[in-house]
């Protein structure tokens, strides 16, 4: 449905010269899918949406929405549908005459007009707003306009730049549910901008991770949480440990590799070679946590040097060699903290366990 | 705390001394002249005045010309302003833009009159030399109008700039991503969004070609009378003070009524369209590629005509005699510097006085407004206004009614003129102290109160380094406008005090065109280096977002 290929774009910085905020982007997304760029801030993540939207153009590449190049189109020509972070509503318009915009510039009348804002404004639960003033209206009443003013329209891709970062973390859990609800509803096509990873996993259907103005990985979110192809995309989405090591035997489906004092099994046929120094990461839950006992293979001893008790769960930072990590596991009731200082021992399920290079 | 701090309950006292004597006071007296006859109270007998049709047709005219200046001015600085901020120009052509409408706000308001006379008077450059025509007269509303609207449209320029700069450009962006063509966008949002700006502007021009009075001296000649002028001649030609006041009184009826919409109307309707990060500004421009050049064109036709008026005038001061005799010749100068050394003095002194003092009074009543609390603050803030947000005309007669008798007898020294500058040309200094100061967190302040330090100290030391670009932006104000103002003052000067532009317009009353030309051409030059000086102070401190001396002169 929106495909780009190639994109690029130069910009000017005022010390560093010219340098690409987007580079060699290509993308595509499927009719009613929703697909969200998620990285931190100047990856180019905005840049990219905004060069679909057609408020910036390319310096290379092309975009196609549906079957049509529209890399030379203005964004009135588009037909696209846009929220921003700022919601950019018209302050001098009422409720009513924001969402009507569109349909007003399209010249559908005004019974149908007043039909479908009316319609819309249901959707989003807005019924008894259209007289006011968009001063009047809380963040969320005003996101909530912003987006029925992006799809009253029925555009046929939907693209959202931060739609939720001017909100407090309570509505924000709130409109990312209902964001997705009225995707999925409409079955509109949707690219959706985030530097929030959490957001990101709860409303995509996939996920592009950029960095320095290029995609670094791509994926459903349980891919790029199992197995994230670089350091950057495993420390982006979720808390992760990196431990050193050294890859000591190659084998199909696999590898053997010492970390901390102990030789652990590493399921995949990606990254270092047999002799080569290696990283493993290692998700905080993944690790097995248990008081020091009879070792089994695989398994690493360590010292707990400091708790965190957070209720639902409990953080460990446990020192192994010379690294430290971070585990996490469920709290188990009453009296069953470890304590500091306790010697334990820590399991790193091969399955949960990924390989990747040294250095990047 | 209140009651506390003797030094406040001090300064306060002080100020509201100073503000009685120089604001209150005068315009008592005259309204007291006004509504008196021969010491019984009279209202028949000015209205009477008010009634003669020569008078009410020169209230018609003030509010034609000033309807005129008001809807031209704008349309002109609404065409800078959308150039400046959208059409995508360089900081070189934005320069051009800039030092084009500088000239005007820094020069003697009749400047432009003065380049009309060269232009298109008897022996005029343009009519007489180069079409030759003859008979023609350069008098009556056509040029006045004219001349008042390149005179006053910088200040529509630089009240819209930053209305149209203010408009979130998402917004913009947002009207495009819905369909809407580029001139779609323009009338749904870009214009609506300026409009409280564009009848900002209008209401301030509409004031300023009202108070005018220099020009339509010059240029208005006897078939188009106005207000101010007759007032000025009721005076100074009939020597019947009280009839000027009058007329002088009514110019206060439209002038209020401007105020009040102003205040009442188009301050409540400015859109706050940012809420939240301001958007990545867009790089597909809202101007059509083929309007870029037009848009740019008119502007630069435009800071042409205005060239070629300050360039005519510099020409006119070095040749003998402009339309006649057109020798290189420092004659002109000459005189200036002898016969006119008093008046280039006497300027200077007064000016030289009321620069240090205004800048004072402004931070001073700003920081006080802004920042204390205490019994009449409103009231000082809306007294410390008046004489600024009245006609020239007004307070320089009222001026001359209060002073010019025991027990406050001030008229014919130079403390009267001072008082006039710096209690009708500060206010721009209070405004920009107090919006310096609403962007600095008063607990900055509170910190230092909190560590022991008086409140005197306080303001020493952590107030006033933080308020000195407001000082300075206030500083140059007083010195422009003490160097070029001339409608209250004129009733102010004196055998003993005498003011460059007072002598402008008696050299342009003689006819003597050279040295008229070539007080300008100082004027204009002592300005301009004066506050290309306090920019580069100003540049020195100011903090992000602090006040330019640009953009407090428009108000």
């Amino acid at each position: 449905m929106v495909r780009v290929e190639g994109l690029s774009k130069r910009f000017r910085h005022r010390v560093k010269g010219d340098l690409w905020a987007v580079r060699e982007v290509s993308l595509a997304v499927a009719p009613g899918e929703f697909l969200t760029l998620l990285g931190p801030s100047g990856c180019g993540k905005t840049t990219t949406l905004r060069m679909i939207a057609g408020f910036e153009s390319p310096d290379a590449g092309r975009v196609w929405i549906g079957d049509r190049d529209v890399t030379a189109l203005m964004a009135n020509q588009r037909d696209i549908g846009f929220v921003f972070q700022s919601y950019a509503l018209f302050p001098h318009l009422t409720v009513f005459d924001n969402v009507a915009y569109g349909l007003r510039i399209r010249g559908v009348d005004r019974a149908e007009t007043a039909r479908r804002v009316g319609e819309v404004l249901a959707l989003v639960g807005l019924s008894r707003y259209e007289a006011q003033q968009p001063h009047q209206l809380s963040g969320g009443e005003q996101q909530r306009v912003a987006l029925a003013r992006a799809i009253v329209i029925r555009p046929r891709v939907l693209l959202f730049d931060e739609p939720l970062s001017n909100l407090d973390a309570k509505l924000r859990v709130q409109m990312r549910e209902e964001i997705r609800r009225l995707q999925k509803e409409l079955s509109i096509t949707a690219v959706y901008v985030t530097h929030d990873q959490e957001e990101a996993m709860a409303v995509s259907d996939r996920i592009a991770v950029m960095s320095q103005g290029v995609v670094v990985q791509e994926g459903r979110a349980e891919d790029l949480y199992h197995r994230p192809a670089s350091a950057f995309v495993a420390q982006f989405i979720g808390r992760v440990n990196f431990l050193r090591g050294r890859v000591v035997e190659r084998g199909a489906g696999g590898a053997l590799v010492e970390v901390a004092g102990a030789r652990l099994r590493v399921a995949g046929d990606v990254g270092p070679r047999a002799g080569e120094a290696a990283r493993v990461a290692i998700r905080p839950e993944a690790v097995g946590i248990a008081p020091d006992g009879p070792g089994a293979a695989g398994e690493v001893s360590g010292r707990v040097v400091a708790r965190t008790f957070l209720g639902e769960k409990v953080d460990y930072q446990v020192r192994a060699g010379d690294e430290v990590l971070l585990v996490t596991c469920p709290d188990q009731g009453p009296g069953a903290l470890l304590g500091e200082g306790q010697a334990v021992r820590l399991r790193l399920p091969p399955d949960r366990v990924a390989l990747l290079p040294a250095t990047e | 705390m209140r009651g506390r701090d003797p030094a406040l309950r001090v300064t306060v006292l002080l100020l509201w001394g100073l503000l009685a004597l120089f604001v209150l006071y005068p315009l008592l007296s005259l309204l007291g002249r006004v509504a008196t006859d021969g010491g019984r109270l009279s209202l028949g007998s000015a209205f009477a005045i008010l009634a003669d049709p020569h008078q009410l047709r020169a209230f018609g005219n003030s509010l034609l010309l000033a309807t005129l200046v008001g809807l031209a001015g704008t349309a002109l600085g609404f065409l800078f302003a959308l150039t400046a901020s959208r059409a995508g120009l360089g900081r070189g052509w934005l320069g051009v833009l800039d030092a084009v409408t500088l000239l005007p706000l820094i020069s003697p308001p009749f400047t432009t009159a003065i380049a009309m006379i060269f232009s298109f008077g008897p022996r005029g450059l343009i009519t007489y030399q180069l079409l030759g025509i003859k008979g023609v007269s350069v008098y009556g509303l056509t040029t006045t109008f004219f001349s008042e609207t390149v005179t006053y449209f910088p200040i529509a320029y630089l009240t819209l700039r930053p209305v149209l700069a203010a408009i979130d450009a998402n917004v913009e962006d947002m009207a495009l991503s819905l369909g809407a063509t580029r001139a779609q966008v323009f009338r749904t949002v870009t214009v609506p969004l300026a409009i409280p700006g564009l009848a900002n502007a209008f209401l301030l021009l509409f004031a300023a070609s009202l108070a005018d009075f220099a020009t339509p001296l010059i240029l208005a000649g006897n078939a188009f009378p106005v207000l101010p002028t007759q007032a000025y001649l009721q005076i100074t030609g009939l020597f019947d003070l009280r009839g000027g006041a009058v007329l002088s009184f009514a110019l206060l009826v439209p002038a209020f009524g401007v105020y009040l919409l102003q205040r009442y109307w188009v301050s409540r309707r400015y859109y706050v369209t940012v809420s939240g990060k301001a958007g990545a500004r867009t790089s597909v421009k809202t101007v059509a590629p083929w309007l870029r050049p037009v848009l740019v064109g008119a502007c630069l036709a435009v800071a042409a005509v205005i060239a070629y008026f300050y360039a005519l005038l510099l020409y006119a001061s070095a040749v003998v005699a402009l339309g006649a005799n057109h020798a290189w010749t420092w004659r002109h100068y000459h005189v200036i510097f002898t016969e006119g050394a008093r008046a280039i003095r006497d300027t200077l002194i007064i000016a030289g006085l009321s620069m240090p003092l205004g800048g004072a009074y402004g931070v001073l009543v700003g920081y006080l407004v802004a920042r204390k609390r205490f019994p009449g603050r409103a009231a000082m803030e809306v007294v410390s206004m008046l004489n600024y947000a009245l006609p020239g005309t007004i307070v320089g007669i009222a001026y001359l009614i209060a002073f010019n008798d025991p027990p406050i007898a001030l008229t014919g020294g130079a403390l009267i003129i001072v008082a006039c500058y710096v209690f009708r040309y500060s206010p721009t200094g209070i405004r920009a102290t107090v919006a310096q100061l609403q962007q600095i967190d008063p607990s900055l302040e509170e910190a230092s109160l909190g560590l022991g330090a008086s409140s005197a100290t306080t303001f020493y030391r952590v107030t006033l380094p933080l308020v000195v670009p407001a000082f300075f932006a206030g500083l140059g104000v007083v010195f422009i406008r003490s160097m070029t103002a001339i409608s209250a003052t004129i009733f102010l000067v004196s055998i003993n005090w005498t003011l460059i532009t007072v002598r402008i317009l008696e050299n342009m009353t003689e006819l003597s065109l050279g040295p008229a030309a070539a007080f300008s051409v100082l004027v204009v030059a002592i300005v301009y280096v004066v506050i290309a000086l306090i920019g580069r102070v100003l540049r020195t401190f100011s903090a992000p977002g602090s006040a330019s001396l640009g953009s407090v002169l428009g108000g």
